[in-house]
């Protein structure tokens, strides 16, 4: 929370009420914002130091055009993907396929609420888990929840029934709860059908990479699986020789494209060259490299850091 | 966690979660007292208990454990209302098999 404040300079300071920072409070507005224009969600690739590279919806620049956000996502996961989120130590943020969360979105069927005299306990099941979340009793909020409902906030949150929720992931004494910033009762049942199904696309474009690398950008292919040539500019999706690209991270096919499609001799690119094209931290070429030399796609030339696309 | 875990499943995935506890999407096609049928990808029997409120062509959500008989015998059903489509309901089975890492733990 320290950074938070300190990344809000001209922000009022007054000490935020119990449970939530001024910080929490307004990304919580915010979300509330979001939801009433869009029902999309700001996917991030990893972030190199200060800055994203990755991002394929346009209206990234929501969060970072207020210039203090820039570092937070919000992303939609199952529970069990939160119960299974690595911390590396205690105070980092939590990670899921390897990636910072700061914002998480689920849904859950309100399994219990428990009162307590400064926050709300719901305990949620979304079928892949079971997670308790707290929301903070905010004596003058003036949001749509009723504290003084006792547990029956407007908006038909009640055992048994769906809710999503936008929060943070918390871990106290080795137990793992969400900070609701903002939970709402479920009104169309196909949220939770769309939810399960984002959550399930957002993990797949972390682990294996986008949705175009399983479309063919050359169109028709040889039969000796010549591709025609028409790469995209910014690499990294065509194939290899008519061969669909294997899964691999986004980060993979950057490197990959850059390989592909920069001028170089029969040595290669090294890859202080490709981070510095690319603006990727040098561990994470290492990674990206790892991982196309172990599908064969690209081979060492004259040292393990010089690499070359394998073409044949 | 594991026990916790209440996979989506629909009627192809019956055998291979034979005594566990699952969670199905399915229309409700007929009602018998105490027994019902929904179709999830195919018919499905279902043993009602007391709570159960379950409405004629509306989608319902049980969970319940699955059967010798391959059928539900429901702990808690959930009516879902009328405007569910069950194709993106196959789609989140097939990702729920598919993509496991994130739905369930499973032995294989």
């Amino acid at each position: 929370m320290v950074a938070d404040t300190q990344r809000l300079p001209t922000e009022r300071r007054e000490a935020p009420a119990e449970g939530g920072s001024w910080a929490d409070r307004r990304v919580a507005v915010r979300i509330v914002q979001r939801e009433k224009y869009t029902d999309t969600y700001v996917l991030r690739g990893p972030r190199p130091e200060g800055g994203v590279y990755s991002s394929h919806v346009d209206e990234s620049s929501y969060f970072t055009a207020q210039g203090t956000y820039g570092q937070d996502t919000l992303r939609p996961v199952t529970i069990k993907q939160v119960l299974d989120a690595q911390q590396p130590h205690p105070d980092a943020e939590f990670k899921i396929d390897d990636i910072e969360i700061t914002q998480v979105t689920f849904v859950g069927q309100i399994r219990n609420i428990s009162t307590q005299t400064t926050n709300i306990t719901y305990k949620l099941d979304d079928g892949t888990g079971t997670i308790e979340v707290k929301q903070w009793i905010d004596a003058d909020a003036s949001t749509d929840m009723d504290p003084t409902g006792a547990g029956a906030p407007k908006g038909r949150l009640v055992e048994n029934e769906w809710a999503r929720v936008w929060g943070r992931l918390k871990a106290f004494n080795n137990r793992r709860h969400v900070g609701v910033h903002v939970i709402r009762a479920i009104e169309n049942k196909m949220d939770i059908i769309y939810h399960l199904l984002e959550a399930t696309y957002v993990h797949l474009y972390f682990t294996r990479g986008g949705p175009e690398q399983f479309t063919n950008p050359a169109g028709a292919v040889g039969p000796n699986g010549e591709a025609n040539g028409q790469q995209d500019s910014t690499g990294g999706e065509m194939g290899v020789n008519g061969r669909m690209m294997p899964p691999v991270s986004a980060s993979a096919k950057k490197v990959y494209g850059i390989l592909k499609t920069s001028p170089q001799s029969n040595e290669g690119l090294h890859i202080q060259h490709v981070a510095a094209t690319l603006n990727m931290p040098v561990q994470e070429v290492i990674k990206a490299g790892d991982e196309l030399l172990n599908h064969s796609l690209i081979f060492t030339t004259v040292d393990d850091y010089t690499w070359a696309v394998l073409e044949f | 966690m594991a026990s916790e875990a209440t996979p989506r499943i629909n009627a192809q995935y019956l055998e291979n979660f034979m005594n566990q506890t699952v969670r199905i999407l399915g229309k409700v096609v007929s009602l018998h007292g105490e027994t019902a049928t929904i179709d999830a990808n195919g018919g499905i029997t279902i043993h009602l208990n007391r709570d159960s409120h379950l409405a004629l062509n509306n989608a319902v959500e049980v969970v319940g454990k699955v059967q010798q008989d391959l059928s539900i015998r429901v702990f808690q059903a959930t009516d879902f209302g009328t405007g569910i489509d069950f194709k993106a309901v196959d789609a989140v089975v097939d990702a729920t098999h598919r993509y496991k890492e994130i739905f369930y733990e499973s032995n294989d």
